[in-house]
């Protein structure tokens, strides 16, 4: 815990905690929701397509937004990590944080499933997709919205973050 | 200028505006004319856009009145209800005219059960947004006859305020409205993004517009989750969202209904297919829509470090 003190007590951290400047906490907060907004919403564009939405769009070529579904994600691990640094002890102390992690870690790997199954076979679009295919669509919606949720129960539960 | 004057100026939108789209599309069922509906759409669809700065400005204008000899807090509350009542009717015309317009994109033709929908979800805002105005002139001229017809029972809890207490005083509905408003911001933010960026170039060899468009109702879906789910919190507590910042926002919020209407109706960007390199403006009205949309989340993330919420 000796460790985590000395963390949150950094002179970085208390100038992120504590400064009235838009670039510290609000402004990283502020990068955490739109990274969310990236990885989330279009990851979300993919299930539904998989779902059945939008039948004109190839699955296969929604790829193309991968690159920029990860750099909302590398954001979001970045100004993450500066977020849990800066209030380590209350975060590390919270079970909802965990359940936040591993909902990401679910739907990341969910992702890569999807990437490997569905987006990188040779599906033919005209015929109805196997029912893994849409089994994984579902499941990758529900493990992002299990990570808004804990995300959002975090300044709720326990009282670590603040807003 | 205050925004309690703009709620003066805004209010003029959805009575006189709302009151033309009706003629335009009664007109069009009338004389079976399909450019004269879509033109009754639009309408219907910008007033709804424009009728959100029109409510929120409401408390504004409350703030200002509040000092003024003659005020009535009981005819305020009345007005306020009656005008959510008419608001949530608006809304519900807007969404269902931009199915309609949607839907017109899709097939040059629009579908009869929308039509009908529109035509009765119309007529009764016409009704409500009568009734909301009527009691707001009231307010402003306390001692004409309007505001002695109008019953006030200050110990009756309005419905505006009984709702605003029942998200206040349940725990869990608060939480819950906000998570569901990232879960629309999200499925709004992946719409925006993947639509405007193909219109800047990424993916220009696989997207056409036409097969892209097609998410775009998944958008608008994410955005009414964030309309009912903001008005939530306005409605809970309408102090809070006052001044320039929220002000700012739901402005962002019309410029992005304008910005959207520039795709639907305009030929240019249906023509854009597979392979095909959007045309500037087509380019420029993409990267604005990026730009909007992020300062609407900007303005909101803002509010409670640059704006008067908590």
């Amino acid at each position: 815990m000796d460790f985590l003190l000395k963390i949150e007590e950094s002179g970085i951290c208390q100038w992120v905690r504590e400064s009235d400047s838009l670039f510290a906490f609000p402004g990283i907060l502020l990068l955490h929701t739109l990274g969310m907004g990236l990885v989330v919403g279009i990851n979300a564009m993919v299930d539904f397509r998989i779902l059945g939405f939008a039948p004109a769009v190839r699955i296969q070529s929604l790829q193309r937004f991968f690159p920029i579904m990860w750099v909302g994600f590398w954001i979001n691990a970045i100004t993450g990590t500066i977020l849990l640094a800066v209030n380590a002890t209350k975060m590390t102390a919270n079970p909802d944080f965990y359940v936040k992690l591993v909902f990401i870690a679910l739907a990341v790997i969910n992702v890569r499933m999807l990437k490997k199954h569905v987006l990188s076979s040779d599906f033919d679009d005209k015929r109805p997709l196997p029912m893994n295919a849409k089994v994984l669509a579902i499941t990758s919606l529900l493990f992002w919205l299990g990570a808004i949720i804990s995300g959002r129960l975090l300044a709720y539960v326990g009282r670590s973050s603040g807003v | 200028m205050n925004s309690g004057y703009l709620h003066l100026v805004l209010n003029h939108f959805p009575t006189l505006g709302f009151s033309i789209g009706l003629v335009f599309f009664a007109m069009a069922l009338l004389v079976k004319k399909e450019e004269l509906e879509r033109a009754g759409l639009v309408i219907f669809f910008l007033t709804a856009a424009v009728t959100i700065m029109t409510y929120v400005s409401g408390s504004d204008a409350q703030q200002a009145l509040k000092e003024t000899p003659g005020f009535s807090e009981g005819l305020m509350k009345a007005h306020e209800s009656a005008a959510l009542v008419a608001f949530a009717f608006m809304e519900m015309t807007g969404f269902f005219s931009w199915i309609g317009l949607w839907v017109w994109g899709r097939r040059s033709r629009f579908a009869g059960w929308n039509r009908g929908v529109v035509l009765a979800l119309s007529l009764i805002t016409f009704v409500l947004m009568a009734r909301a105005a009527y009691f707001g002139g009231a307010i402003r001229h306390p001692e004409t006859e309007a505001a002695a017809t109008i019953p006030v029972d200050p110990s009756v809890p309005t419905l505006a305020r009984s709702w605003g207490l029942f998200v206040q005083d349940t725990s869990w509905v608060w939480p819950a409205c906000e998570t569901l408003h990232f879960v629309g911001l999200c499925l709004l933010f992946g719409v925006v993004m993947t639509v405007n960026l193909r219109m800047l170039g990424v993916g220009k060899t696989l997207f056409s517009f036409a097969a892209l468009y097609q998410l775009v109702p998944l958008g608008m879906l994410g955005f009414t989750l964030n309309l009912v789910t903001g008005m939530m919190f306005f409605v809970a507590t309408p102090e809070q969202y006052t001044g320039f910042l929220f002000f700012l926002k739901m402005a962002l919020v019309v410029a992005g209904a304008l910005n959207l209407l520039y795709f639907m109706l305009w030929k240019t960007p249906s023509q854009i297919e597979q392979g095909d390199d959007a045309p500037i403006v087509s380019k420029l009205v993409a990267a604005s829509a990026i730009l909007i949309w992020v300062g609407v989340v900007f303005c909101g993330h803002m509010l409670p470090w640059l704006g008067n919420s908590f």
